[in-house]
This record gives C-alpha cells, structure tokens and sequence, in this order.
C-alpha cells in the first residue's frame, strides 16, 4: 500500500503573482539579469571591501575567492545555462489591459526555433478565456512580443506556443528517459526572480501513476513550468510541470517523447481556428479520454480491505493510493479509523481546477459506551462534515438525492451530491456518502467524491463503489 | 356605575360616571346619547344603560337590527342586570363597572382555563422546555445526565426569563405576581411545543425517508411560534384581534428570518454545500422498505438534469466572464 502523503500537497507550479510586492521585485530583477552572473561572484566589489571590519586580513581573501570562482565557473550548470539562455523565454499573462502580470512561467524553442513549448497550465488562462487574457514572451536579449497558441495537450500538460517574428537557437530533444540517478538541471524563471538553473538527479519514471512523469530531485519553484530540463550533454529530457509542496525537492518532469506529437498538430494559432466554446470542447475530450482511461479502468485485481466486519473497497480503480490511519472523533468517547484512498488529480483544465480526481474515505465510527441515541448524533456529525473543495467561480451549487438503500448485508442511507462545471458543461463532481444504519455500536461513514468526470462515468463508478462495500462479521 | 369605551389597542379612549339610582346612560350614534360612539355598525340610539337601585345595570338593547352584546351573548329584548362587564354595541366596546365591581388587579382572562389552570400549565411548560433543553445537551455532548440537566436547565431559564421580561416590559403590566405568571404560562408552553416539534419531526422525517416533511416541520413549527405570540397577546394584554394579528404575523417573520440566516446562512449559492437528507437514526425498525441498489441509481441518474438546472441557475446569477460564446 503506498502512501499518499507524499502526493498530499501535489501543486500545480504556475504561481500568480498578485500582490504588488512581487511585481516590483520582479521587475527589479530583470534588471539584474542582464549582466552575466559569472562575474558576481569572480571579484569582490569596493562596496563590499569597504563594509569588512577594520584590521581583518583582505589581500589574500581575493585571491582565495577568485579561486573558488573559477571552480565554479567551470562547473556543469554555468555550461548548461549558457548554452540554453538564449533558448529560453519567460512567458508572462496580462489581464486585459494591465501592465503587470498575472501569471507567469516558462518556455523553450525546439525545432526550427519558431516553436515554443511550455507547460498548458501556463496558457490555460489565456485558452480559456481568449478576450480577457493575453500572452508576452520575454526573451533573454530583452526583446518581447505577443505569443499565439498553437497547440495544447492537457492530458500531458503540454503546450506549443510561437510568436510571428521570433526565432531562438532551439534545444533538441532526448526522447528516452533518463536513467536513475543521472545528473540533470531545471531551468526556467522561478517566482519572477530571473534566469535560474538548478542542479538535481533524474530519477527514473514514477510508478503507478498513469500520467507519465519523471521524478526529479532537485528544486522546481513556480514560475518554471515549462521550462526545459537538461542532461548532462545538454538535450531537453523533459518540461517541467509541477512540486510537491511542503516536501524536499520532490518534482516532476513531462517526457520529451510526447513533444513530438504536439509540434505535428500545431498549425495556425488556435484562436483563429476555433471558437472559445469549442476550444473548450477540445479541452473537454481531452479531460474525459484521460478520465474514462484512469477512473473506469477495472482494477488488476478486487482489492478491499477487512475493518471491523465491513469490506471495504481499496482499489476500485488502478493508481489508487491509500492510507490507514486514526482519526480524532468529534467526541472523547468516540473512535473513528479512516482508510483513505484517492487517485491524486494531475489534470488542471484552468489554474485551481484539478480535473479527473477521486477521493474516496471510508470511516469506522466506533461508540465507547455512548448511549445510541448519543453515538446516533455523532454519527450524523462525523457524516456532515463534507470536503469544500468547489469555488463559485468553477462549479454550481450541488443538487443532491438522498434514500435509504440495501447494500451487500447491511443498510445504509445514501446521499448523492452532483453539481456541474459552470465552464465546462460536460464536467460533473460527485460527492457520495454512504452512512450504515444497521449497528448502535458501530457505524461506517464512507464518502466518495469524484472531481471533474462526465456524468456517465461517474455514475459507473458509483455502481461499482457500491456494489464493492459489504458486511460480512 | 363606571363606563369606559375601549379603542382598538384595549386602552380606555373615554370614561364616564354615572350616579344616583335611576340614573341613565344611552349609547348609540346620535348627538343626544350620552356616550356617542363614531360607529357606522351603531344605531343613532342604541343601547341604554340604568343603574339600579341595588347598584346594579340594566342593559337594554334599543330594538337595534345588529343588537346589543354583553359578555358575548346577545341581549334579550327584556334587557339584562349586569355588575360589571363587556358591552358591545355596533363594533365598540364599552367596559361597565359598578361599586359592587371588585377593582382588583386581575382583568378578565379570555379563555377560562388559562385562569383556571394557570399554574399548572406554567410548571408543566417550564418543566417541558427545560426537559428537551437537558436533553439537547446530553445528545450533542455526551456528558452525565446530572451535568446536561444543570446546563439546560440554566439554558431554558435564561430564555424564558427573557422572553417573559420582554413582554412585561412591552405590555406594561409588570406590577403584579400574576401577570409574570400569565406570560411565563404561554411563553414556556409555546417554546416547549416548538422545540418538542421540531424533534419529533424529524424523527418523522426519517421514519418515513421523505426530506419534504423536514421542510414541514419547520413550517408547523412557525405556525406553532405564530399561535403561541397571538395567544400571548390575546391572553396577556390588552390588544385587539387585529393588532395581535399584525404584531404576531410580524414576530413570526422576523423569528423565522432570523432563524433561517442561522441555520441556510445567508449565501444560498454556496457550491459546497450538500443536503444529506434526513438524519441517520440507528437500531431503528424502518417503516419504509428499503430499496436496492440499481433502484436508487436510476433516481440518481436524474440529478444530472438538476445539476444542470443548478448550473443555469448560476450562470444567470454569474454570466461567464468571457464566455465567448
């Protein structure tokens, strides 16, 4: 059974930048950029000299950190960064008219150096809402344009993007995957800070998940989505595409090899070809192709697990993760033992709106001599306490179905919860919560909720969560 | 002999004392009456009023078309001997008193057994809120019975001392023991009714799985709150029927409003807020057969058509920013 704590905090690296703290300091640092960094470190300045303490020994300290300065200097990362400099562009949004940005991230020339790729998460916004939204790329030799989008592909988290008159030196591609342990570097723009490469080893393709991702241990900070990441003879392995929060140096890369097929679709910008309403159709069928193949997939094998007489189901999908743990009850003198399970969502169809997740929680609620009429009330507490995961902005409110159900030896009342994306009709939540009417001394409250998938689907997988939940002391 | 004429509110508008036996008092529209009532339902002579020699009034009736009320009751054509009492004449209402009248505190109550029984039912309704109030605690925070009834029990006095106060206040009539006692009697019994209700419904609502009757419930549970605060106005004031009406209606509202934002919050368009329907009761035999699985999923099946209706609902509200379409 493999943890999910890791995958908790999965955030999506597309940072907005919306205090105005951040945009000054932001445009600060492009300043900064422009020299290259190799010099700083080469020659301590006058300032410097003119702050140290008087009486401690300067002349030999110089020589000592021009030293180290020319160690570094022939360090990997400085190769690898001033070969792809001129590679890489920041790609920033504007909200109609403003000056400042939104959002922003990164991207990289391939091919003839006409084409841009950079991570959809990064354009979603603009894909979404054309009239409001508009693209910038800022180039390392200062120049900046418009960019048009010419292709997406949300399953990978993929984008093309190209301006009319920018051609960079492109970066190749590797389309392997990286052995583990292979020495590699992240580029891109982190929180608007300028030009960053950090260094990190490969680590191979992360197992059981159906999104192909590289696990990449080194440091990923937003605003470098999108941006290339390197091996050792400088080709391009992978975009970055997200973190784990609140975790050391965990972070995932998108294959190159699915590049490739991007760059053969991308034609005209797909403003001028496609409606708002059907570019989000198109994002649709995508969302709902990656759903229907990992939520409705059938599991290799029935997995459930025994708790205190029920049998609960574990793996109803494949690339479930689940956890066991206790909880603290609403009251001293109740138990609660949580089995949680989830396919973490890796799907974002806009900035904050994860797409094709399930959560499913099954609790034990245990009465350590409560009367019934005392355990009753907090059972009902326990299963009044729903997730608030929606905004108003994405969904509408919930239509729900309650009733009073006989499931595989025991009863249950079953409530069902459904509301629809405001933007994407197509899209369904589901939120399900089966409560045991059968025992005074012992109740399962057990939730399902299912994040963005069409509303045949969800209904399938309702059925076989359903009919997976027995009692069997 | 004492005669008043009581306005719309229940507060004397006109006093006048007659003397000497013999002594006659005519009522009615006309300017030669002794007491002119502005009454369109009155005679130009209606009623006529005599003080007898033992002290007594001999109310007549002047051969009116609408007639003549004492008490409630019509007065025969011979007239009736009264000490004191309610007159009716058209829709005016004239008090009459004589020296026989005990002028004590007490006014007349309108329904005999709140007089009758005024203690009894005053302990039973205290005794009855402060039983669910205990309860409540025990149920929602499992503690010792002992300690769940010491914390209801201040609960339900605190309420009912506020209640109480409010409308001793409101009424003016808190200088005596027994009107305290008049307001504590409806107040308790009203709250206890309510609140008893309230719990029984939904138990109902889940003995028989139909989430409306938990919207029922709340609906006898206002009208329980209007009957109580119409009663206590009619019992323990001197309020008209329409005044009553109106102040009760208006409470009602304003208790059900207050209630509602406190229970719904004031954002209906909440997106995360999910209706469980009825509290799960366990251990408990089901009056309704359940049903299977396949049976409830084609119910679920149309939600999607009023998760789209919500969707509507929303965008309507919301419009998409761009759209684009």
């Amino acid at each position: 059974m493999k943890t999910i704590g890791l995958f908790i905090a999965l955030a999506c690296l597309s940072i907005r930048a919306t205090d105005s703290t951040a945009q000054t300091a932001g445009a600060a640092d492009r300043a900064e950029r422009l020299p290259p960094p190799a010099e700083t470190p080469a020659v301590p300045s006058p300032t410097d000299e003119q702050q140290r303490p008087p009486g401690e020994e300067t002349i030999d300290e110089a020589a000592i950190e021009a030293e180290i300065a020319a160690q570094e200097l022939s360090g990997e990362a400085q190769v690898r960064l001033d070969a792809a400099r001129d590679s890489v562009v920041q790609i920033q949004g504007f909200f109609e008219g403003s000056e400042s940005s939104a959002f922003h991230g990164s991207g990289f020339a391939v091919e003839d150096g006409r084409r841009i790729v950079t991570n959809y998460h990064v354009v979603a916004q603009a894909v979404m809402y054309p009239q409001q939204y508009r693209l910038k790329y800022l180039a390392s030799d200062g120049r900046e344009g418009p960019l048009h989008v010419l292709a997406i592909d949300v399953r990978n988290d993929l984008a093309i993007v190209a301006a009319d008159d920018l051609e960079l030196p492109p970066l190749k591609l590797r389309p392997d995957i990286p052995a583990q342990g292979e020495r590699a570097w992240s580029i891109g723009f982190p929180l608007n800070l300028g030009l960053t490469i950090t260094e990190g080893v490969a680590n191979g393709l992360v197992e059981n998940r159906i999104a192909e991702r590289i696990h990449y241990t080194g440091a990923i900070n937003g605003g470098m989505s999108g941006g290339p990441a390197l091996d050792r003879r400088g080709r391009v392995y992978g975009v970055n595409v997200s973190v784990v929060t609140n975790r050391q140096l965990v972070g995932f890369i998108v294959p190159a090899k699915h590049i490739p097929a991007l760059l053969a679709r991308a034609g005209e910008p797909l403003e001028k070809q496609f409606s708002a309403l059907q570019l989000r159709q198109r994002v649709t069928t995508q969302v709902l192709a990656y759903e229907s193949e990992v939520l409705e997939a059938e599991p290799s094998g029935a997995d459930t697990q025994p708790v205190r007489g029920f049998v609960l189901p574990t793996e109803i999908t494949p690339y479930v993760e689940c956890s066991t743990f206790d909880e603290r009850g609403p009251h001293v003198r109740v138990r609660v033992e949580v089995i949680s399970c989830r396919v973490p969502s890796q799907l974002s169809v806009q900035s904050g709106v994860p797409v094709a997740g399930l959560t499913m929680q099954h609790r034990i609620v245990r009465s350590a001599g409560l009367s019934p009429l005392q355990f009753e009330r907090q059972v009902n507490d326990v299963a009044a306490e729903t997730p608030r995961t929606g905004q108003p902005a994405h969904v509408a409110p919930f239509a729900c179905h309650d009733g009073l159900v006989s499931l595989d030896g025991f009863d249950a009342r079953i409530s069902t919860c459904v509301r629809q994306y405001r933007l994407f009709a197509e899209l369904y939540d589901f939120s399900v919560t089966v409560v045991s009417i059968d025992d005074e001394t012992q109740a399962l409250v057990s939730r399902l909720s299912l994040q963005g998938v069409a509303f045949d689907s969800g209904e399938r997988i309702l059925k076989r969560y359903l009919g997976a939940l027995q009692w069997k002391p | 002999m004492l005669v008043e004429q009581v306005g719309a509110l229940g507060h004397p508008i006109l006093r006048q004392r007659f003397s000497g036996a013999g002594a006659e008092c005519r009522v009615g529209q006309d300017l030669d009456c002794d007491i002119v009532v502005d009454d369109e339902h009155a005679a130009a002579q209606h009623a006529l009023l005599t003080l007898l020699e033992d002290g007594r009034v001999r109310v007549q009736d002047l051969g009116t078309h609408n007639g003549t009320r004492v008490g409630g009751k019509r007065v025969p054509p011979d007239g009736t001997v009264i000490e004191q009492g309610e007159i009716i004449v058209g829709h005016t209402r004239l008090h009459v008193r004589t020296r026989h009248t005990p002028i004590g505190q007490e006014r007349v109550f309108r329904r005999e057994f709140v007089q009758k029984y005024r203690t009894p039912l005053a302990a039973g309704g205290v005794a009855a809120c402060i039983a669910y109030a205990g309860f409540r605690q025990w149920l929602n925070a499992p503690s010792s019975l002992s300690r769940s009834l010491i914390t209801g029990t201040l609960i339900t006095l605190g309420v009912l001392a506020l209640w109480t106060a409010l409308w001793s206040l409101m009424t003016k009539l808190n200088k005596g023991r027994w009107e305290v006692r008049v307001h504590l009697t409806i107040a308790s019994m009203g709250a206890a009714f309510c609140a008893w209700g309230y719990w029984v419904g939904g138990l109902v609502a889940y003995a028989a799985q139909w989430s409306v009757l938990a919207q029922v419930g709340v609906v006898v549970v206002g009208a329980t709150a209007f009957v109580a605060l119409y009663l206590h106005l009619r019992e323990a004031t001197r309020y008209g029927r329409h005044i009553a009406l109106a102040f009760a209606g208006a409470s009602t509202i304003v208790i059900s409003a207050i209630a509602w934002v406190i229970a719904v919050g004031v954002d209906t368009s909440d997106v995360n807020r999910m209706d469980l329907g009825p509290d799960v009761r366990l251990e408990t035999r089901r009056v309704v057969p359940n049903r299977d699985i396949a049976e409830y999923l084609i119910e679920v099946d149309r939600l999607q058509r009023a998760a789209g209706r919500e969707r509507q609902k929303s965008l309507l509200d919301a419009p998409l920013a761009d759209a684009g379409d």
